[in-house]
């Protein structure tokens, strides 16, 4: 029994090992081709380094015979592609404008849903049932769906261009306040009900008992929507024609579109747009995890 | 209740508002201007120019240049495929995580990053490593199979966690008793785990139906549709025909509430399916 149990766990650690490599290598391939130079890129698409920093190319360099390291451009530096990206290719901008959209609609979307969530939770007022059972079927609808409706309205409120028109319509979602709805109902009453003789009014209960006790759900949505944000790619591409307003997401399909597309430098932008998301996700991973779950328990 | 002051009785109005002015924005009210739309001619910026009653739904199902029903065969080819894909990736790679004695958080950290990379980042770079692969997306037959298997690729690692929190809900004690009446591991996956797991199950097919219905950013930025239109799916046919060719408003509208019914019939008739099938109660 112990050795039939112990092969399948070798088994099963092979296969993730195996699986892990399937997932890791267009990582390896992004990183690897954005620090490529462009000739380089053009002529080896295959390899993940650079024959300039490949063992063998070192090893016959040492040797004092004819290699990569002889080959024009292998003095290209590691951040070369990366500085161009920023200084050619505006990146940096990209990068501000999809952090910015992401902060604000974070914060903004954080606040409101908290709002209605605390009132569906707590409050009795006439129409509460419907408005949350209307609020649930908006979550019914797909959002290709409402692409071009959405645009209407955003070409309706003269919004078409701004980044006004970016924002609004991520601003307050069904799923969000869904979320923290449960996690308030979860808070026990008791506590509200002391703090109400010690004279907290409901604004007062809501940011000194309620909040505190809530954080892994509101961490969890800021994360979920934070990412949101940063990954959206189709409204801002509608939206905007602007180039200035752009996120990264657009900025990179409007490098991908242009004839002479410098690949490696598009790879590196690439790498920028994707490293601080990674980077959030490693800080604050348990509470993705613990969010990704509990929708899967939705059902 | 109804002698409480005028401001306490309006007060929770005033917290539900934003939010519900926003998602009844760009939900209903937006879904009402499209439904109007959809039965006029439109022009993304000069505006509307008259009613055409059915035409646009009618020349999206009956015309012969009407691309609908070739980008909804894609489309759905595209589903299954990808539906295929995770189901048969997802589930064994979660049986196999809980299986492996280390490195389980390094895997489960690992394979959900395709999942927080933004969709244009993985499209720009699959769109070599198909190219390396033998030219995967130049050929009309392997181009869609090609894009579902970076839905696929993108999908597994969170449909992997999810499963992972409806495998670790699933009471111990069920096994060992299936393990005393001497179930082989196959039959307490086919008795025990699939039976249980049917919640989770049901949540990431319809999840992954309905992204996959809307796939749009794979083949924005690696095929537009080619080639030979051979990769053309609703969500790109309705992108273009709003927002490249002028005057399509009305009917990109039609062809989008084409689309939602498409998805809501899938849906109905997934939950139908799902509903059917009986289960061990407590």
């Amino acid at each position: 029994m112990s050795s039939r149990f112990s092969r399948l766990s070798v088994t099963a650690l092979v296969v993730m090992v195996l699986g892990a490599v399937v997932v890791v290598y267009p990582y390896a391939y992004m990183v690897g081709s954005s620090i490529k130079t462009r000739k380089e890129f053009a002529e080896d698409k295959i390899s993940l380094v650079p024959a300039r920093y490949q063992i063998s190319q070192r090893l016959l360099h040492a040797r004092g015979e004819p290699s990569a390291l002889d080959w024009p451009g292998s003095d290209w530096s590691v951040v070369r592609n990366y500085v161009d990206a920023i200084r050619y290719g505006e990146v940096d901008r990209y990068l501000a404008n999809s952090f910015i959209y992401a902060v604000i609609i974070t914060s903004l979307q954080l606040f409101f849903n908290v709002l209605a969530a605390y009132a569906f939770a707590r409050m009795e007022f006439r129409g509460r049932d419907l408005l949350f059972t209307l609020l649930l079927c908006t979550m019914m609808i797909p959002p290709a769906v409402l692409l071009i409706p959405n645009f209407l309205v955003i070409r309706e409120l003269g919004l078409v261009d701004s980044v006004s028109g970016v924002l609004l319509p991520s601003l307050a979602g069904a799923f969000g306040i869904f979320l923290l709805r449960q996690a308030f109902l979860n808070i026990p009453t008791e506590l509200e009900h002391a703090a109400r003789i010690d004279g907290c009014g409901s604004w007062g209960i809501l940011f000194n008992v309620i909040l505190p006790l809530s954080k892994p759900a509101l961490i969890t949505l800021g994360l979920f929507t934070f990412m949101g944000a940063w990954n959206m790619f189709e409204w801002p591409l509608v939206v905007l024609s602007n180039q200035d307003y752009y996120p990264l997401t657009v900025g990179l399909s409007l490098f991908r579109s242009e004839t002479s597309a410098d690949w490696p430098r598009i790879f590196a932008a690439s790498v920028m747009g994707a490293a601080p998301l990674i980077f959030l996700f490693l800080l604050a991973q348990r509470y993705l995890v613990g969010g990704i779950s509990l929708s899967g328990m939705k059902t | 209740m109804s002698l409480r002051p005028l401001r306490q009785r309006l007060l929770p109005y005033a917290y539900v508002a934003p939010a519900l002015i926003v998602t009844g924005l760009f939900s209903f009210v937006s879904m009402g201007i499209s439904f109007y739309t959809s039965f006029h001619n439109f022009d993304a910026f000069a505006g509307e120019s008259g009613y055409v009653g059915l035409a646009n739904y009618q020349r999206a199902l009956f015309e012969p240049d009407s691309y609908f029903w070739l980008a909804l065969r894609h489309t759905v080819v595209y589903v299954v495929l990808s539906v295929a894909g995770v189901l048969l990736s997802a589930l064994p790679l979660a049986l196999l995580c809980l299986r492996a004695r280390y490195g389980q958080a390094i895997f489960r950290t690992l394979y959900f990053l395709p999942s927080i990379t933004p969709g244009v980042v993985l499209a720009l770079v699959f769109y070599h490593i198909f190219g390396v692969w033998g030219q995967l997306l130049d050929s009309s037959s392997t181009a869609l199979p090609a894009l579902a298997l970076l839905g696929v690729w993108a999908g597994a690692g969170y449909n992997m966690v999810i499963f992972l929190a409806g495998l670790t809900e699933i009471p111990r004690h069920l096994y060992d008793a299936a393990e005393i009446d001497g179930a082989g591991r196959l039959q307490q996956f086919r008795h025990i785990t699939l039976p249980m797991l049917r919640n989770t199950l049901v949540f990431v097919t319809v999840m992954t139906v309905i992204g996959s219905f809307q796939v749009f950013t794979s083949v924005y930025i690696m095929t537009s549709g080619g080639p030979e239109r051979s990769t053309e799916v609703i969500a790109y046919t309705i992108f273009i025909n709003a927002f490249t060719v002028a005057g399509q408003m009305g009917y990109a509208s039609a062809l989008a509430w084409l689309l939602f019914g498409v998805i809501f019939a899938f849906v109905i008739v997934q939950m139908k399916i799902f509903r059917s099938r009986k289960v061990y109660d407590e």
